[in-house]
């Protein structure tokens, strides 16, 4: 806080909620799991809610033999994302699931639970049950973040981080393997299972 | 920009969108009805959503004998935001609707359209069908706000707002009387009717 003006001179890109979790076996190790949640209200590709889920991110195979999956309700804004976001960046795009990515139409989305304690998002498609649980959070935090702490470093963001120390990703009822580690953002240190609200990401480069 | 950093020390008292809708019959005379919707995802008080309508915002009447009424599946949220928040805001602060309004328990809620062009909220209770629609969207912008500039004159503020050209609120099918018009917001001249986005409300670290 705060800018010269109330209005900012960027354009926006997208704005949502966007959260994540990124479990190894291994603090030293690859990524075991990884699930990235988004719920658009506004992008150039409309409203929606996608999720990323690397059912095994070493490997470069999808369904059915691994769940390295694009879910979507719309599958504009997936791809919009997955060029524009996701692929930008590392910890996902460096992966090898992610060139496996596939796309798979959701059939239900909902939150469910307290945003202070226990928050889940659910999510359903054709032969996928997915249930993302943040629990054990921390107290929310807004941050207003130059692109040179952003991921990617081409847009600046803002968002509200709620700190998770017990995730799970919960796949057709079978618990994904990994725990979150230690993470640091913008100066807090924090760990790789967060919830991500009121996220908007703004292009500079035409301010 | 100046003094800008990354971690705003302050406390975050709710997120979530905030789309409003303000008419009036005459444009220099008072508003003649107000519409205000919480989608709430982080607060003290859990999630929650709530629609606060004011066919009469002077007249202390509810809901059958005046269209002043909250639909919420929250009540302790809508009782936090009422007090903390929105008594504050200009436009509702000191408005007897507030006082007289009835509370009626969610039945169902939806929202349609894409925020591009037309954009709906939509909310039911018992006996009572509600519409908030939005047409003639602008682009969206990113705001952040001091108190100095803040609806409530205590946070700090962040929003992604899209202006209305036109927009109307209704009830059972019945659209209220009024028409969007401008005001001054932000340092410049600004639709009644709005989409906000993203909006997190902070209290500064005193």
């Amino acid at each position: 806080m705060p800018l010269e003006s109330p209005i900012h001179p960027g354009r926006v890109v997208w704005t949502g909620e966007n959260p994540g979790i990124l479990l190894k076996e291994d603090p030293d190790g690859p990524l075991s799991a990884v699930a990235l949640f988004f719920r658009i209200a506004w992008s150039p590709a409309g409203r929606g809610t996608v999720l990323m889920l690397y059912e095994d991110p070493g490997s470069a195979a999808s369904l059915p033999d691994a769940a390295n999956v694009l879910l979507s309700d719309n599958r504009e804004l997936a791809e919009f994302l997955r060029l524009n976001f996701i692929a930008k960046l590392a910890a996902f795009a460096d992966a090898p699931a992610f060139s496996a990515l596939t796309h798979v139409a959701i059939t239900e989305a909902w939150p469910e639970g307290d945003s202070n304690s226990c928050y889940r998002e659910q999510v359903r498609a054709d032969g996928l049950e997915i249930t993302l649980t943040w629990d054990d959070l921390g107290a929310p935090v807004a941050l207003e973040l130059p692109a040179e702490l952003t991921g990617g470093k081409e847009h600046e963001a803002y968002n509200v981080l709620v700190e998770c120390r017990r995730p799970e990703i919960r796949l057709n009822g079978r618990i994904l393997p990994g725990k979150p580690g230690p993470r640091v953002q913008a100066g807090i240190e924090t760990t790789s299972a967060f919830l991500y609200f009121s996220e908007s990401w703004i292009d500079p480069a035409t301010a | 920009m100046t003094d800008r950093i990354p971690v705003n020390p302050g406390t975050v008292e709710w997120c979530g969108d905030n789309p409003g809708i303000y008419l009036k019959q005459d444009p220099e005379g008072d508003w003649s009805s107000l519409a205000v919707y919480f989608r709430v995802t982080l607060s003290p008080h859990g999630r929650g959503h709530i629609m606060l309508l004011l066919e009469q915002p002077d007249s202390a009447a509810g809901f059958p004998d005046a269209n002043n009424l909250c639909i919420t599946d929250n009540d302790a949220l809508t009782d936090y935001l009422l007090d903390d928040f929105i008594r504050y805001f200009p436009t509702f602060r000191g408005r007897a609707g507030i006082d007289g309004m009835s509370r009626l328990p969610m039945k169902s809620r939806r929202c349609e359209g894409d925020m591009k062009s037309v954009y709906r909220e939509l909310m039911s209770a018992d006996g009572v069908e509600c519409c908030l629609e939005w047409r003639r969207l602008g682009e969206p912008f990113a705001v952040e706000v001091t108190p100095k500039d803040c609806a409530t004159g205590a946070h700090d503020m962040y929003s992604v707002f899209f202006e209305a050209g036109d927009a109307s609120i209704s009830v059972n099918g019945v659209s209220f009387d009024g028409r969007v018009t401008d005001r001054l917001f932000f340092g410049q001249t600004m639709s009644t009717a709005f989409l906000a986005v993203s909006e997190t409300w902070v209290r500064p670290r005193s």
